[in-house]
């Protein structure tokens, strides 16, 4: 077991950290401040294959390994955790079903124009009645004729604001309400399929989060994913790979938490010494340290299990699990080390601290993701 | 040349005429007055050499700043600096009076000519020396910068003759000329088999002088993201105009767009060596502090008295960047109308 | 078709750094690595001749086995094949050395080059020697410090600043150029580059013994490092709080005479007239 990432890991960490300390750097202040989508960078992400990370290359991907797309993910979100989330989402959750389990007509249609970040992608399965209990979506799909009629509300729905498609989950058949649900991709000049305002949000500002209205929207057949009925197969699954780039956002927001509070702990100075030098603050510093590295191991670790084909839903829950608390935790003390100067918005921390609380939330819950662990556990044989 | 160093006996100390910015750059004054220092020591001879058109004048100063001898090598062709040629004279004048030691002021020109001499005479060379000085072997011991300035290194060519230097021009002071002191002018022809140029001038103008550069101004007045905007980060070039000094940015500035990209001091933009320098809210990326590393007295306002650039300053002033702009100037134009 | 080489050196990436004081040479290995910025621009100045002319890069490098990193990075943006000269007995070869060394590899494998591109100086060792060493220990026509080049009918047109002189100038080929980081700002490199360079490309290894050189870096370089030690920058740092127009009147006041030498005015004197 090798514990030193391979050259090639460490020269996609350095390229994407290059390119985000010069075009997000300056400016991740700023978009969290108004909560502007900041277009001229997406621009440039475009060319480097940022929108198309795992996909395949004949459909103009860079067909990654998982580390090196949890690595992506950790680099943009330590500068702004808010386009690690577009990225992220629009990977993982909005462009990977597709590829996995799209039809070749459906995969030589849209992956391009996602991969090469032409249209931004986006996965709607929130509803104002439905959260963690993903049975409880009212969004119903009709059959009629050669289409699908979509009715519904999506709401919470990350790139909302500027997704070209979008895939949604909704109930196919309604007189088993439970069983039955598929997924359909969407595209935004489809008539009937409305944007929502933007929501105001604590943290990940800039990224256009908002509700999607669907009245009599219809979508070609063509556009079911998979089979009618396979809607909870693919919601799982998907949710399953989009757990380990949640897990590496938290994870890239809390190492940025660190990086920020040992660099200030060193140069703060109180009672004639610096901060570093005493022993609570040291403490806060190990155990800040030593929980990074160990939630490096566990994503990594999801990640090595994805590529190999092993079942990996347990240990992608986990990864998120523990990044998202562990990313609250730090930034927490992080503020706290930056005492009053890390509650105003002249140092990062304060955002760090905004953008990491969600990490609990989106995706899948902390709660949810323990029901995932205790499930696997439970269904083992003894 | 694969002379050893023999006695502790140095015979000669050249150093390279290098005149085509003679009142900015006295760089070789400076270097003559070096020389004769480290002469003084050994015993030895300090020569000049110069290659060029209507050189007389300069002749006479490096004389009248410490040269024993020059050697000239003077013609009509040689207006321009023309770097094959004079590689090609220089070779040839080190090789036949085989000089202990040459030195040349660490211009760019300098600093391309240099490693092309010591190339072809087989020795070595030091760059961008900030001291030197001379051994009782007479080996000459050059301090040369590494890493931006965080550290320094002392190097020798401890067998290879003659023992070669750059020189950071404004590291050593000239002495004050005397028009009296007399030299040897050794005036010599320009060779006719000199090698056909493969790298000609095709145009050559003096950079016209649109006010001066940030590179030489004596005041710099550096302003950062702690300005807080771009009307008041104006406001720092009211306070430079005042004190006659030049505006300089940080990165996030340029990037915010508050102040044209040609005022980056950094590292991928100019490199400043200010008597005063101002810095405003600058938090002292090391992008940005080693390209002040040669700044004199160094004052830093900022409302955070932990900010890196604090540390880094003569003068640390704990204060909103703004207020003391103001206040600095509506001091400055009262005592400068007094 | 236009053949070029591009000289890249990588250079620890933070300016904290480990030296070993015996040798005065710097531990490489502690620090990661960075292409030298100056030699990414030479990289992209010939990555543009290609672009416009076609033809074919080859980068090379001179370092520890780590130095492969910079190739890879080369190659993720357009470089079309890499050398890596690598040798423990090579290590702490002066530039004198490093560019002997070069010019036996670029004479073993790319002899029939049109130009050699490289970094103006390095972040490290920032001598500026190793590309006019190179060009005379190739015995071709030279060019330091270059910002803007162009090549028309096998002559290369450059543009550059030296001492205040605006100078254009023209090489015949072949030559070498040491490019500024003033121009050709450094394209992003494309992920998919980087999966590329390493899953699809291979890189020349040599060593002394490929080189048929029996070089001692350390011994056989004529210039040697006595000593290596960090300046000590004793910064009084004087602290001054208060109200703004006070620190004014005190600054002003007490570096009055420093502050005022660019105009040439005694900005204490209004202390004295009060």
């Amino acid at each position: 077991m090798n514990f030193n990432p391979c050259l090639k890991h460490k020269t996609v960490r350095k390229t994407v950290s290059k390119f985000v300390e010069t075009e997000l750097g300056p400016i991740a202040h700023e978009i969290d401040q108004n909560a502007r989508f900041p277009v001229e960078v997406v621009e440039k992400m475009r060319a480097l294959n940022f929108f198309g990370l795992q996909v395949p290359r004949k459909y103009g991907g860079a067909e990654m390994d998982s580390i090196s797309y949890a690595i992506v993910i950790e680099e943009i979100s330590r500068v702004c955790a808010a386009m690690g989330l577009c990225i992220t989402v629009h990977n993982s959750v909005g462009t990977n079903p597709i590829a996995q389990f799209g039809t070749k007509e459906q995969k030589e249609k849209f992956l391009p124009p996602l991969a090469s970040g032409e249209i931004i992608g986006a996965f709607c399965l929130t509803e104002a009645n439905a959260g963690s209990d993903a049975g409880g979506v009212e969004t119903t799909a009709v059959e009629d004729g050669d289409d699908y009629v979509i009715n519904g509300t999506k709401i919470f729905v990350t790139n909302g604001g500027i997704c070209g498609s979008a895939l949604i989950f909704a109930i196919t058949d309604s007189e088993n309400q439970r069983s039955t649900s598929s997924v359909l991709i969407a595209e935004k000049n489809t008539p009937g399929f409305f944007v929502g305002e933007i929501e105001d949000l604590c943290g990940m500002r800039a990224n256009p989060v908002s509700s999607l209205f669907f009245e009599d929207c219809r979508v070609p057949k063509s556009n079911l994913l998979g089979r009618k009925g396979d809607g909870l197969k693919i919601g799982l699954s998907t949710l399953d790979s989009g757990r380990i780039g949640i897990a590496a956002q938290a994870l890239g927001i809390a190492q940025a938490a660190f990086d920020d509070a040992l660099k200030y702990s060193k140069e703060r100075q109180q009672f004639k010494k610096p901060l570093s030098n005493f022993q609570t603050i040291q403490n806060y510093l190990a155990d800040m340290a030593t929980e990074i590295d160990a939630a490096r191991l566990l994503l990594y670790r999801a990640c090595v299990f994805k590529d190999s084909g092993k079942a990996f839903g347990a240990e992608a829950a986990m990864a998120k699990l523990y990044c998202s608390t562990l990313a609250s935790r730090v930034t927490g003390l992080a503020v706290q080390i930056h005492g009053g100067y890390g509650y105003s918005k002249e140092y990062d921390v304060e955002r760090y601290f905004r953008d990491a609380k969600v990490t609990e939330i989106y995706e899948g819950t902390s709660e949810v993701q323990r029901m995932v662990i205790a499930r696997s556990l439970l269904s083992k044989p003894t | 040349m694969k002379k050893k160093a023999q006695t502790a006996k140095v015979k000669d100390i050249w150093v390279f005429g290098d005149y085509r910015n003679y009142f900015q750059t006295r760089v070789t004054l400076q270097l003559l007055s070096r020389a004769g220092d480290l002469a003084a020591k050994t015993g030895a001879s300090v020569c000049a050499v110069i290659f060029g058109h209507n050189l007389d004048e300069y002749v006479s100063e490096y004389i009248a700043h410490g040269a024993h001898k020059v050697y000239v090598i003077e013609h009509n062709s040689l207006k321009k600096y023309s770097m094959e040629i004079y590689i090609s004279l220089m070779e040839r004048l080190a090789r036949e009076y085989e000089p202990d030691i040459i030195l040349v002021g660490a211009t760019t020109f300098g600093r391309e000519f240099a490693p092309r001499i010591a190339k072809r005479l087989g020795t070595g060379l030091t760059a961008d020396c900030v001291g030197l000085d001379i051994d009782d072997q007479g080996i000459l011991v050059q301090t040369a910068p590494a890493f931006g300035g965080n550290l320094l290194a002392e190097i020798i060519t401890p067998e290879k003759r003659p023992q070669m230097a750059t020189v950071r021009p404004g590291m050593f002071q000239e002495i004050p000329h005397d028009y009296e002191r007399k030299g040897e002018v050794i005036k010599l022809p320009l060779p006719k088999d000199l090698p056909k140029e493969r790298l000609r001038i095709v145009q050559y103008q003096r950079k016209p002088h649109r006010g001066q550069r940030i590179e030489e101004a004596d005041v710099v007045v550096c302003g950062g993201r702690g300005m807080g905007g771009k009307n008041r980060f104006k406001k720092l070039f009211e306070l430079a105009r005042l004190l006659g000094g030049e505006v300089g940015a940080t990165r996030p500035v340029v990037y915010s767009d508050w102040a044209d990209p040609e005022l980056l001091v950094g590292q991928a933009g100019k490199h400043i060596n200010p008597d005063v320098l101002f810095s405003f809210g600058v938090s002292g990326a090391i992008q940005h502090t080693a390209a002040i590393r040669d700044a004199g007295l160094i004052i830093a306002v900022n409302k955070n008295p932990n900010a890196t650039m604090m540390k880094k300053a003569d003068v640390a002033i704990v204060a909103d960047t703004n207020q003391l702009c103001m206040a600095l100037i509506k001091e400055l134009k009262k005592r400068i109308r007094s | 078709m236009l053949k070029l080489i591009v000289c890249i050196k990588q250079v620890p990436m933070v300016s904290e750094l480990n030296w070993d004081p015996r040798t005065g040479t710097l531990k490489r290995d502690l620090a990661e690595g960075m292409m030298n910025p100056a030699c990414h621009h030479a990289l992209e100045a010939a990555l543009r001749l290609k672009d416009l002319h076609g033809g074919h890069i080859t980068a090379i490098t001179m370092g520890p086995p780590m130095a492969e990193e910079v190739l890879r990075e080369a190659m993720a943006i357009g470089a079309d094949r890499c050398i890596l000269l690598t040798d423990k007995r090579l290590a702490g070869a002066d530039t004198f050395m490093t560019s002997f060394i070069l010019a036996r590899a670029i004479e073993k494998e790319c002899s029939n080059f049109d130009i050699i591109l490289c970094g103006c100086h390095t972040s490290d060792s920032e001598t500026a020697q190793v590309g006019p060493q190179l060009a005379e220990e190739l015995k071709i026509p030279g060019a330091a410090y270059v910002e803007w080049l162009e090549l028309k009918e096998n002559i290369l047109r450059m543009k550059r600043l030296s001492d205040n002189f605006l100078e254009t100038m023209e090489m015949d080929l072949p030559g070498l150029v040491t490019v500024t980081t003033s121009h050709y700002q450094p394209r992003y490199v494309p992920l998919s580059g980087i999966q590329d360079a390493y899953d699809k490309c291979d890189i020349i290894t040599l060593d002394a013994d490929d080189l048929k050189l029996n070089i001692i870096g350390t011994k056989d370089s004529p210039t040697r490092i006595l000593k290596v030690y960090s300046p000590c920058s004793e910064k009084k740092n004087i602290e001054m709080k208060g109200p703004a127009k006070k620190i004014a009147e005190e600054l002003l006041d007490k570096f009055g005479r420093k502050i005022g030498g660019a105009i040439k005015k005694d900005l204490k004197a209004y202390e004295q007239e009060k």
